[in-house]
């Protein structure tokens, strides 16, 4: 097991190291020159000298490979370069933001966690009752709305006419119910599907028919032989779903006005901001790396073939 | 010829099976009878019932499958026909212990062997799970497992499939049935290791003196372990007795054909499979007069249209479901 633990996260390396090269290449090919931009910057008037000045302070007429070994560097102490459009680091901009993120990411995944689990299990228990067509309306409500549209409703619904909670904004947990929902609605509706079917499989294979055999009642029967065996499928697609979630931040952010990587990542778009680019793509492209790395253990430790292999 | 009193009595027992697809009855009027300590070995051709009779009553069926069970089983003073779903649920596993047919697939993959076999003991003999997993160790011992306590902590892919028979059984037994129920339970097994569970079988049997219903094509298992036979075809008892007699003198054309179907010493290599001509019939609305009369060379017209019922033959331990072969003894039998 620890072996292939092992070989997992020196794939994940290879991954980030590639990573970094891709991110490293949006830098050197970015058009427009950051040397003019710093030096009209610093003076409103700046000579053709004070330019290359500049490009030589910042290394621009280095060797690639020196400009990588210094970007890494750089990247790895959070000094990710200056923005274009504002000239303010990138690093502590992108730091202020990741919590905000990671934040509406682990609020959204615990409501696709919570609402998969629980109706994909009544869906299980009950087939056909209503639980389970409560599960499944949800759902495919859940799949067929984009979730600009989710968010737009919900905002709609309980924040303009019901008043419960603030319509945008950052500000104690009533602020942090609509974002979280409008985010985890599509997962959930994956996952919950994931369980459900997941589970009616497991019922209807020959270990399920032993469990009967042995005198459990049907609750038990899911809970203990049922469900350690959907355990793995299931961490597979909470993993993707929390990929989906951190693509949908991109939106959601914006929508409730949530100062994340997310929407940080939109504006460096709309601006060509290159460097505020590429640092929100490594950030991005190292959590899914980190993410993957997260779900292939998960899944080791849940399927017994795969946690004897190699101890 | 036992005499205890049986423990399971099975009346006319019949079993209507609907599918999406089909309606048909694989147990057509079925009765005999197991005493404590007593095996009844039930044989006869793939599709003739014996699954069905033995488990649809328990409510083991798969998935997709409603049936209507008629007629009377008695168990230890209960009626199981209609018995509430609860009360059915404790005497599975508790006082009817099960053994299926493919140790491969009747285990959970992603649950240890300990935790399979305990929480029967937690169910039926409320015991803690401590407890219960001390019971757990000691069925291993029981069932003969080699190094117990490492299999406890091990999942079913890492054992062999007679190991796996070995969990199934210490599982059938954690709650000390008194009737245990095994579905060809060596089938799918290499030789060498089927003749050790029927050992391992035969001395739980004496040790917890249980009844033991045995599900098998083999006549050899027959014979070592089973005290009663009962032949079915077609969803129906052709002949039910003593094992030693009804192998020795069958006294119904279809019993006779499988015996004389089984391989001889004498027999050359190469020679000729000697087994009955033709197929089962295949089963759908019952069948009026004799299953077996499309390859029985005993047949006469009425056999076409008068269901035989079982009934007592020359030796009255033997019952048999053919008036023709048994209506004037020794003459027609012998030949
Ligand atoms: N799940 C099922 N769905 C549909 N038909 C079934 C099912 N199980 C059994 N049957 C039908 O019931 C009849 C009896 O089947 P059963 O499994 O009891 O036979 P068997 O004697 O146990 O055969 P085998 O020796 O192959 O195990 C068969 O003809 C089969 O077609
Ligand atoms: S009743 Fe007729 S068909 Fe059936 S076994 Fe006897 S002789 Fe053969
Ligand atoms: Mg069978």
């Amino acid at each position: 097991m620890l072996s292939l633990v092992s070989r997992r996260v020196r794939n994940s390396l290879v991954l980030l190291v590639l990573a970094t090269l891709l991110c490293f290449t949006l830098v050197v090919s970015a058009p427009g020159n950051i040397a003019v931009l710093i030096a009209e910057l610093r003076s409103p008037n700046a000579s053709f000298a004070d330019i290359q000045k500049i490009e030589e302070e910042l290394g621009l007429n280095d060797p690639i490979p020196v400009r990588y070994a210094g970007w890494l560097t750089g990247a790895l102490t959070g000094n990710l370069g200056i923005s274009y459009k504002t000239g303010e680091e990138v690093g502590p901009a992108l730091a202020s933001r990741i919590p905000v993120t990671a934040m509406l990411v682990a609020g959204g995944g615990t409501v696709a966690l919570l609402l998969s689990l629980v109706f994909g299990f009544a869906g299980a228990m009950w087939p056909r009752h209503w639980p389970d067509v409560a599960g499944r309306g949800v759902a495919l409500l859940g799949a067929s709305m984009p979730s600009f549209f989710v968010g737009a409703l919900l905002i709609y619904a309980f924040a303009v006419e019901l008043r419960l909670v603030p319509t945008f904004g950052l500000a104690g947990p009533s602020s942090w119910i609509l974002p979280w929902i409008t985010i985890g609605l599509l997962p959930a509706a994956v996952l919950s599907r994931v369980v459900r079917v997941g589970l009616e499989e497991a019922m209807a294979r020959p270990f399920a028919l032993t469990a009967v055999a042995k005198g459990l009642n049907r609750r038990a029967i899911l809970f203990r032989d049922a469900l350690p065996n959907i355990a793995p499928t299931y961490i597979n697609a909470l993993g993707a779903q929390t990929g989906v979630m951190v693509v949908g931040a991109v939106v959601v952010e914006p929508l409730f006005a949530w100062h994340g990587v997310g929407d940080l990542f939109l504006t460096g778009i709309r601006f060509r901001d290159f460097m505020v680019v590429q640092a929100c793509l490594l950030i991005f492209i190292s959590f899914f790396i980190l993410l993957n790395l997260l779900v292939d253990i998960g899944m080791i430790f849940t399927d017994p073939k795969l946690r004897r292999q190699g101890s | 010829m036992s005499t205890s009193s049986p423990i399971l009595t099975v009346r006319d027992l019949c079993i209507d099976l609907f599918t999406a697809r089909s309606a048909l009855r694989p147990v057509d009027q079925v009765s005999y009878s197991v005493a404590a300590g007593e095996t009844l070995a039930i044989v006869g051709e793939s599709g003739s019932g014996k699954t069905v009779l033995n488990f649809a009553p328990l409510g083991l069926m798969p998935l997709g499958v409603s049936i209507h069970v008629s007629g009377s089983i008695r168990f230890d003073d209960k009626e199981l026909v209609g018995m509430n779903d609860e009360a059915l649920r404790k005497l599975r596993g508790g006082s009817i212990g099960v053994i299926f047919q493919d140790p491969m697939s009747a285990l959970n993959p992603a649950r240890t062997i300990r935790r399979q076999i305990a929480e029967v003991a937690e169910l039926h003999l409320s015991l803690t799970s401590t407890q219960a997993e001390a019971r757990a160790l000691d069925l291993l011992k029981m069932v003969r497992m080699s190094d117990p306590e490492a299999r406890l902590r091990q999942y079913p892919h890492e054992l062999s499939g007679g190991l796996r028979q070995r969990v199934m059984i210490a599982i059938a037994i954690a709650a000390e049935p008194k009737l245990l129920i095994a579905d060809e339970p060596t089938t799918a097994l290499d030789v060498t290791v089927q003749a050790q569970i029927i050992s391992l079988l035969k001395d739980l049997q004496k040790r917890l003196n249980m009844a033991m219903v045995l599900i098998t094509h083999d006549m050899g298992v027959v014979a070592g372990i089973a005290s009663r036979l009962a032949v079915m075809y077609a969803g129906r008892v052709m002949e039910y007795g003593p094992v030693q007699t009804v192998l020795t003198a069958p006294r119904h054309p279809y019993t006779m054909g499988l015996i004389d179907a089984i391989p001889r010493a004498e027999d050359l290599p190469g020679s000729a499979f000697r087994g009955l001509p033709g197929m089962p019939p295949v089963l759908g609305p019952p069948i009026p007069g004799c299953a077996f009369v499309e390859r029985c060379r005993h047949a006469v017209a009425t056999c076409e249209t008068t269901r035989p019922l079982l009934a007592p033959t020359a030796d009255r331990h033997v019952l048999a479901a053919c008036p023709i072969v048994n209506r004037s003894s020794e003459a027609l039998h012998a030949g």
